[in-house]
This record gives C-alpha cells, sequence and structure tokens, in this order.
C-alpha cells in the first residue's frame, strides 16, 4: 500500500529565469533521482517538498507526451516558492502526485481550442498547449491569448516566439510601452478585439480570479456556452488528496475533484476561491 | 453474541487482554480522556463525557509523517514513520464517539488511504458503554442519527445493568475478544434482555437536545448560504477553536516542517490537527483568504457537517455528542442555530 505523503526525491536539471523582480518566476526542470512512474495528465499539479521549509502544489507545465522531465514554472511567493527560487541545479527536492481532475483533452478531440491565460496562469495551460500541438492532426485550430502587466511579467518569452510559427497567438501588456507591437489593455480586452469564434470550440482560461472572471464575461458576450468554458481554480492545500479539509468549495474538494472545472460546473458552487 | 458480565470480573477480563495495549478514560485533574493505562484493573467504567473524544488515539493531535537528514542539498534522506502495529483496545466508548470513528475511517480510508489512521485503526478493536444517562447535557445523538447505545462503529457494545454489564459482540473481533476470556461471561437470561430493552428505551427519553426536521435544515443550508444570517449567528466567536478540535469527525489537519538542527539538515515533516475557524486556514500565499470572516468560517463548519458531507456521504458528519456546545466559552450553540436556520426566512 502506498503511502500518499512521503515524496520522491528529484534532482533540478535546470532552471530559467522567466521574470525578475518582486514577482520573480522561474522555470524548473526536474528528473527522479530512481526511476518512478509519474503518469500524468495536463492540468494535473504536484506537491513538491523543500524538506525543512514544506509543501507547495504547483502545476505539472510540461506535457505527458515527455518523458524525461517534469517542469514546473513558480512564482516567488511564501516560504517554500522563495526557497525553490534559491535552489540551484543539482539540488533535490521531493515530489508527490500527480493530483487533481485535469483536463478532459480527450473529449476535445476534432475541437479549435482557444487558450487564454494571464500571468503565470500560463504555466497550467502550457501543458495542453505543448500537447495540442505536437498531436495537431487530432485538433482544428489552435488559438492563444495571453497577457500580463507588463511585456517584462510575460513567461516562456522565447517559447512563445517558436510556437507563433506553429499556431496563432495574441499578446498583450496591461500599459503602453515604447516598443511593444501588440495588444495594449487587460486579457478580457484582448478577448473582446480578437473575437474568437464559438462554433466548435472550446475555451481554456487560467489566470489571477479577476482575469478569469471578465474572461468568462467576455466569452460568453461571444456566444460561448458555460460547458464551452473551462477554468482552473486555486486554493490553499496541505495534504493534496482530500483529508486536510481546507481546499473545498462547497462539497468539492478543489485538490481531488478540481481544479479543472467547466463554467457550467463552477458557477452552481459557493464562490470560496 | 450476547453475554453478561459481572462487574468483578471486569478487572480479570482485562487482565486476560494483556497482548493489548488498553486505553480507556482516566481522570487527571478535573476532566476524563482516553488514555493508555498502565493498570487495567483501575479503570473504571463511570464516567462523563471526555474533553477530547476517542479520535485522538487514532488520530493524534500531532504525530511524525517522515523525518528528513541531509549534509548538502544534493543529498536527502527521507526515512517514513509509519505507527507501529501494536493490537489495542480502547474502552469505555460513548456511542456517539463510535459512530465519528466510523466517520473518520470513511474519510481517511476512501480515495487515497491515509495509512497512518488505518494502520491504528486496523489494529484497534473498540469497546463501547451505552449512556443509560445522557453524559452531557447538551447530549442531541438521537436527532442525527445516533442512539446512546448505537453500536455503529463498535466492536463491542457493554451496558452497565447494575452489578453485572451487558455484553454483546458487534463484529467478530469483538467476539473474539469475549472468546478470550469466555470463562468470565454467562449467558443472559430471557428477563435480562427485556430489561436491556426496557434501559436503552428509557435512556432515549432522558436525552434533553433535540434538532426538529434535521433533513430539512440540511437542504435549506445552501438557500440561506448568502445572506446575513451568518454575520449575526458568528458575531461572538473569538476563533478559540475548540468547537473542532473537541469534536470526534473534525478532521482537518495541517503539515508543516519542524527543523531540529538546519546544518546538517535534520528535521521532521508532522501533522497537526488544524481548524476551520482559524483566519489563516485558508488564506493564500498572497494574502486572499476565500473564506475572510468569522460568518463564512462558522458557516462551513455548519455546512461540512450537515449538508456537503451529507451530499457526499449520505450522512450528517456530527454525531450530536455535544462537545462543542459545552465547550465554546461564547455559547455558540450547533442545536441553537440550526433551529434558527430551521425557521429563518430571507
Ligand atoms: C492546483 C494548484 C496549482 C498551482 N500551480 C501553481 C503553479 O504552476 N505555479 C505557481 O507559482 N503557483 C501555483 N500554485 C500556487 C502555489 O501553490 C502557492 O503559491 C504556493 O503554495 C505558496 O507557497 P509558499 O510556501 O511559497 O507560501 P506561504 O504563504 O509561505 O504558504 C504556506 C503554505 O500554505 C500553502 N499555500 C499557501 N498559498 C497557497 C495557494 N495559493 N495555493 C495552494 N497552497 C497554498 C502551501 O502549502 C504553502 O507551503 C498552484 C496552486 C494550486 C492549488
Ligand atoms: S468554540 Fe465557540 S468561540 Fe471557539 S471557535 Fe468555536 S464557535 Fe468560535
Ligand atoms: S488540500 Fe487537503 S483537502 Fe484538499
Amino acid at each position: 500500500m502506498k503511502n500518499e505523503y512521503i515524496p520522491k526525491l528529484a534532482r533540478i536539471v535546470s532552471i530559467k529565469e522567466e521574470v525578475d523582480g518582486q514577482r520573480a518566476i522561474k522555470t524548473f526542470r526536474t528528473q527522479f533521482v530512481n526511476k518512478e512512474d509519474f503518469s500524468f495528465k495536463c492540468g494535473q499539479s504536484a506537491m513538491l517538498s523543500v524538506l525543512g521549509k514544506g509543501e507547495s502544489m504547483i502545476s505539472v507545465s510540461s506535457s505527458p507526451l515527455i518523458n524525461d522531465y517534469l517542469q514546473f514554472s513558480i512564482l516567488k511567493s511564501g516560504r517554500v516558492t522563495t526557497a525553490l527560487h534559491e535552489m540551484e541545479p543539482g539540488d533535490v527536492i521531493g515530489i508527490r502526485g500527480p493530483y487533481g481532475n485535469g483536463f478532459p483533452i480527450e473529449d476535445w478531440k476534432g475541437k479549435n481550442l482557444i487558450f487564454i491565460g494571464g500571468g503565470i496562469g500560463l504555466a497550467p495551460l502550457w501543458s495542453i498547449v505543448q500537447t495540442a500541438i505536437t498531436k495537431k492532426e487530432e485538433y482544428k485550430d489552435l488559438l492563444l491569448i495571453y497577457g500580463s502587466r507588463t511585456s517584462k511579467d510575460l513567461v516562456y518569452k522565447e517559447e512563445l516566439e517558436e510556437l507563433k510559427k506553429k499556431m496563432t497567438i495574441h499578446l498583450s501588456v496591461d500599459n503602453k510601452e515604447p516598443d511593444w507591437k501588440e495588444f495594449v489593455g487587460f486579457v478580457p480586452n484582448n478577448v473582446m478585439d480578437k473575437k474568437p469564434l464559438p462554433e466548435n470550440a472550446i475555451a481554456v482560461t487560467c489566470g489571477p480570479p479577476v482575469m478569469i472572471k471578465f474572461v468568462i464575461k467576455a466569452l460568453n458576450d461571444l456566444g460561448f456556452k458555460d460547458d464551452q468554458i473551462y477554468t482552473t481554480v486555486e486554493n490553499k492545500m496541505k495534504c493534496g488528496i482530500g483529508k486536510c479539509g481546507r481546499c473545498n468549495i462547497g462539497s468539492h474538494y478543489i485538490c481531488k475533484n478540481g481544479p479543472v472545472y467547466s463554467w457550467a460546473v463552477l458557477k452552481t458552487l459557493p464562490q470560496e476561491y | 453474541m450476547q453475554m453478561i458480565l459481572s462487574k468483578m470480573n471486569f478487572s480479570s477480563w482485562l487482565k486476560k487482554l494483556n497482548s493489548y495495549r488498553i486505553f480507556a478514560p482516566v481522570k487527571s485533574g478535573e476532566v476524563w480522556s482516553y488514555e493508555l493505562v498502565e493498570k487495567p484493573e483501575n479503570i473504571i467504567l463511570d464516567y462523563p463525557n471526555t474533553i477530547i473524544p476517542p479520535k485522538k488515539v487514532l488520530f493524534p493531535q500531532r504525530e511524525v509523517l517522515l523525518e528528513f537528514e541531509s549534509s548538502s542539498e544534493q543529498e536527502i534522506k527521507l526515512k517514513e514513520v509509519i505507527p507501529e502495529e501494536t493490537p489495542s483496545v480502547i474502552f469505555g466508548i460513548r456511542s456517539c464517539d463510535a459512530s465519528g470513528l466510523a466517520k473518520l475511517e470513511k474519510i481517511f480510508k476512501g480515495g487515497f488511504e491515509d495509512l497512518y489512521f488505518s494502520k491504528r485503526k486496523n489494529q484497534t478493536i473498540l469497546v463501547g458503554l451505552a449512556c443509560n444517562i445522557p453524559p452531557s447535557p447538551d447530549c442531541f445523538c438521537t436527532s442525527v442519527g445516533g442512539s446512546p447505545y448505537s453500536k455503529d462503529g463498535l466492536d463491542i457494545l457493554m451496558t452497565d445493568m447494575g452489578d453485572e454489564y451487558y455484553v454483546e459482540s458487534v463484529t467478530e473481533e469483538g467476539e473474539k475478544l469475549i472468546e478470550s476470556a469466555i470463562g468470565l461471561f454467562n449467558d443472559p437470561e430471557e428477563n435480562v434482555k427485556k430489561e436491556l430493552e426496557k434501559i436503552h428505551l428509557e435512556s432515549e427519553k432522558k436525552i434533553k437536545r433535540y434538532i426538529k426536521d434535521i433533513d430539512k435544515i440540511s437542504s435549506k443550508l445552501p438557500e440561506i448560504f448568502e445572506t446575513e444570517f451568518w454575520d449575526k449567528e458568528s458575531l461572538s466567536c473569538i476563533l478559540c477553536g475548540i468547537c473542532t478540535y473537541s469534536c470526534p469527525v473534525c478532521h482537518c489537519f495541517d503539515i508543516n516542517d519542524e527543523v531540529i538542527c538546519t546544518f546538517p539538515l535534520k528535521g521532521k515533516r508532522v501533522r497537526t490537527w488544524d481548524n476551520c475557524q482559524f483566519p489563516d486556514f485558508t488564506m493564500h500565499s498572497s494574502g486572499h483568504n476565500p473564506r475572510p470572516d468569522k460568518a463564512s468560517r462558522l458557516r462551513q463548519r455548519i455546512m461540512h457537517k450537515f449538508n456537503y458531507f451529507n451530499e457526499n456521504c449520505m450522512e450528517l458528519l456530527c454525531t450530536g455528542c455535544g462537545r462543542c456546545i459545552s465547550k465554546c466559552p461564547v455559547g455558540i450553540d450547533i442545536v441553537e442555530v440550526l433551529e434558527k436556520v430551521r425557521v429563518y426566512e430571507k
């Protein structure tokens, strides 16, 4: 019988600085020290441990199709995430999981997929974007609308430039910047500006709660039905397995029943997130 | 199996159980609590409700999950710390607390199995004592699907019959415990069985607190989610948390690393009881808090017990022990709150 609370040791193999300053973001790639089975679905997360500091739930941002590493993009925030930001390649962390329901991408075959992200919210989307690009023949058009406060706060900058060759990407920043040629304004406004069509489409949005709220409103205005809109919810977590009792919204434990919800379901739950 | 055990033989039965660790209510100062008993012959099954329910034996307030050690960032050793397999018996469990343990078992064993709880639970035999007189004036087990002589969650139920105990096994484990000292037990006479029934029925009538229409209240709760009802009811709460610590089914916990030495790094990952009435229970690292006030936290406590758990497991997450009522320093009374929900009009 598996003891769910014991993490597997993993070595950080590379660290990339995505954003620096107050709201620093780094992307970590890790490999398990011993051979471990960690099959996961897009949208699932892992509990990362810095021994002596504690644990944090982080979305796996790499694709499940990649076997030789797991990737996490982490915003420096409190105790554990700050300790992670201080680590170096070669250092060892703990990983347990995968946890959560993940995106139902099997049901999305043959559809247009629209990804809408804000800030660090691109991390959980990145896993599906990478998967969908690799299996492009299974989906129709892929579109990414992504923005952050300033151009410095965008994650995966180089990867996005590369990706533009394979799919349509619309970026945005909140305020005017000298060399910025793309959209200026909030992400929901960019959605209204680009007007993705709802026919045979699924829209997936991740980001700060206010952004999600207005993106959903924009999508509704564009004719997207509630069950065509997916998002992820974040709440404080400790166990990750539906026992410690803190991540619930109504009768749902986000760590177990979530974090992925269609808006049709999420709107029926109490707004405790 | 139904047997009679003379009170004089009770300690002889306990002595026979010397291969088990024995827990029972023990008085220390003014309060009773479940403790490991060194001299089982000193156990007296005559006590009011314990301050903390027996959940603490299977789910301790503080427990080590693992130990870690590292001499450099590149080298880490983890050691799983799992409870030892020592067969145990808990004596003198009230029916409400026993059904609480049955509910905890569903929570901890369902889905991802929590080995820390289940290792202890699997080797612990639960011996109950029916409440001929309610151990607390705040008991309301009969309103939430229980009774003072319910066998739910127990391996054995004992009933005090004056000079003797009526001892009923509920499970095979319970039966074995009786059989291990069968010479001490007698078969009950027909009239004793009748007497038992009478005692049980009488005991039910002695319970003073009652919640009317609990099912209706359960389904009405979501309707009043967004009302000022909760502000009013939670106003006096001082966030002490005793309501949930003393609850036989509250199981929320925190996990933290305790560092014993920073270089070389040495420490433990520890889980401790936590509490939904505390502000930082749900507070994100960003400072955002989905349950930012007393109102939303009291609402969570009531909703979890009487609505959410019902939705997930088709039963209530309350056993009617009354501890949260007796212990709350500001008099927040769950039975009263539910009655107010029942009559509340928007
Ligand atoms: C399903 C899910 C996926 C996530 N994915 C990412 C991601 O890809 N990248 C990223 O940067 N962040 C992500 N987060 C948020 C991240 O978990 C928190 O920022 C992080 O736990 C903060 O921990 P800390 O120790 O630095 O902060 P502290 O404030 O010191 O927090 C102490 C502890 O509380 C818990 N905690 C506090 N805030 C949160 C929170 N918002 N969510 C969950 N647990 C919390 C953690 O156990 C944490 O260790 C995700 C959260 C969830 C629920
Ligand atoms: S026991 Fe009373 S005062 Fe203490 S947290 Fe519970 S409701 Fe609030
Ligand atoms: S994180 Fe513990 S219940 Fe969800």
